[in-house]
């Protein structure tokens, strides 16, 4: 039914979920499958709503923003020794590069309401942060 | 409730379809008895020679219900896959009447069914999904790359709303670091499957930790041997990469256009 049983065999690397989650069958149903010519179909109230919102296209600047984000929140200071004062002789780059070109990703946020991606990684961080660096976003 | 004077309309039945799940090899009890799909509704097999088209009556005016219909189109193909190969059909297509799935599907595309029937029997599909450790790539690519290093540096304790630019411009370096090392491992990752495969198609996907998302399509006799090379490389990959195989389904990624 909807139990998760996530089998790990072997090594215990690879995951085994139950395709049973809305998400999963989604990906696995959803613009698959042998098309039947549009002329002998027959329409379906509702059904046409689904596949179009099935795919959204996320501007790219908000990409990019994502990407920045992500990497302004890893503890680069603890894991590499890295200091700040590597970097601060070379600040004459400037800002001004705003393409907005490519990095177009597909999403399916309509239907799985954006829930089932991005929740597991921020919980498995290692475990040697500092605390002032940590910037959680996910606990609501 | 005879003498209904209004009756024109109550006498005309609820317009129906019959919403096509998949395409099988005709034989008898190949659909189960109790196999229901959407809305409950009784799923029978419609044949014509050696093909069948297996469907479900379906009202037309109905709540979309979208969630709990996938659910069950995606349930009565796991059903038919079990005991024999089978053709999905993309969800949502819903022909007339029976004489429609005959004429319409059935019987003009007959050699291409059996044929496509005959390439996928004794073989399975399972869905690999490739993610990065998102912390662990990301430091990576800042290692690698001073220009990145040096805008995060910048950047990281300032407050959100400013050096906007900045932000703008380490985002796309990133991004595209991130696309040239998605490209070297999809192809390292795909060079380690192929050779225990019959088929691949590789998904669209997104999201910051995308790697790679492919279908693969596995001879029955190589599964073993199949989810052993992929437990062995899920180990050897696994402090950047994680390993997700979903499987087996039908295969809805390797039946083409009819």
């Amino acid at each position: 039914m909807s139990v998760q049983t996530t089998q790990r065999r072997g090594g215990g690397y690879l995951e085994r979920p139950a395709p049973s989650g809305l998400a999963d069958v989604i990906e696995i149903i959803l613009d698959k499958g042998i098309v039947i010519d549009a002329y002998v179909r027959v329409s379906l109230v509702g059904i046409e709503l689904l596949t179009i919102d099935a795919r959204i296209v996320i501007a790219s600047v908000d990409t990019y923003l994502r990407f920045a984000e992500a990497t302004n929140r890893l503890d680069l200071y603890e894991k590499g020794g890295k200091d700040l004062s590597e970097f601060v002789g070379d600040l004459q780059e400037g800002g001004a590069a705003k393409k907005t070109s490519g990095a177009v990703k597909g999403v399916k946020k309509a239907i799985t309401g954006g829930s089932d991606e991005d929740d597991d990684d921020e919980g498995r961080r290692p475990a040697k942060k500092s605390s002032t660096r940590r910037r959680r976003t996910e606990d609501a | 409730m005879a003498a209904a004077d209004d009756s024109e309309r109550v006498e005309q039945p609820a317009e129906t379809g019959l919403w096509v799940y998949g395409v099988v090899r005709a034989a008898a009890d190949r659909v189960p008895a109790d196999l229901v799909g959407i809305d409950g509704a009784a799923v029978r097999a419609v044949e014509h020679g050696e093909i069948a088209a297996v469907v479900a009556e379906i009202a037309l005016e109905r709540p979309p219900g979208r969630r709990a219909d996938l659910v069950a189109h995606g349930e009565v193909l796991d059903r038919l896959m079990r005991t024999d190969v089978v053709v999905p059909v993309r969800f949502g297509s819903v022909l007339a009447e029976p004489a429609s799935v005959v004429e319409d599907l059935l019987e003009p595309n007959a050699d291409y069914f059996a044929s496509l029937l005959d390439e996928l029997s004794g073989r399975t599909q399972y869905n690999l999904r490739a993610t990065y450790h998102e912390p662990v790539v990301l430091a990576e690519v800042v290692e690698a790359d001073p220009d990145i290093a040096e805008l995060s540096a910048r950047t990281r304790d300032l407050p959100e709303d400013s050096a906007y630019g900045d932000r703008v411009r380490l985002g796309e370096l990133v991004s595209r670091a991130m696309d040239d090392k998605r490209d070297q491992d999809s192809a390292s990752l795909l060079e380690a499957i192929l050779p225990w495969v019959a088929a691949h198609a590789v998904r669209a996907a997104g999201g910051l930790d995308h790697l790679l998302d492919v279908a693969l399509l596995v001879d029955d006799d190589r599964r073993g041997d199949f989810e052993e090379q992929l437990e062995n490389l899920a180990e050897s990959v696994h402090e950047r990469i994680r390993l997700r195989l979903v499987g087996p389904v039908a295969p809805y990624d390797f039946v083409g256009d009819a």
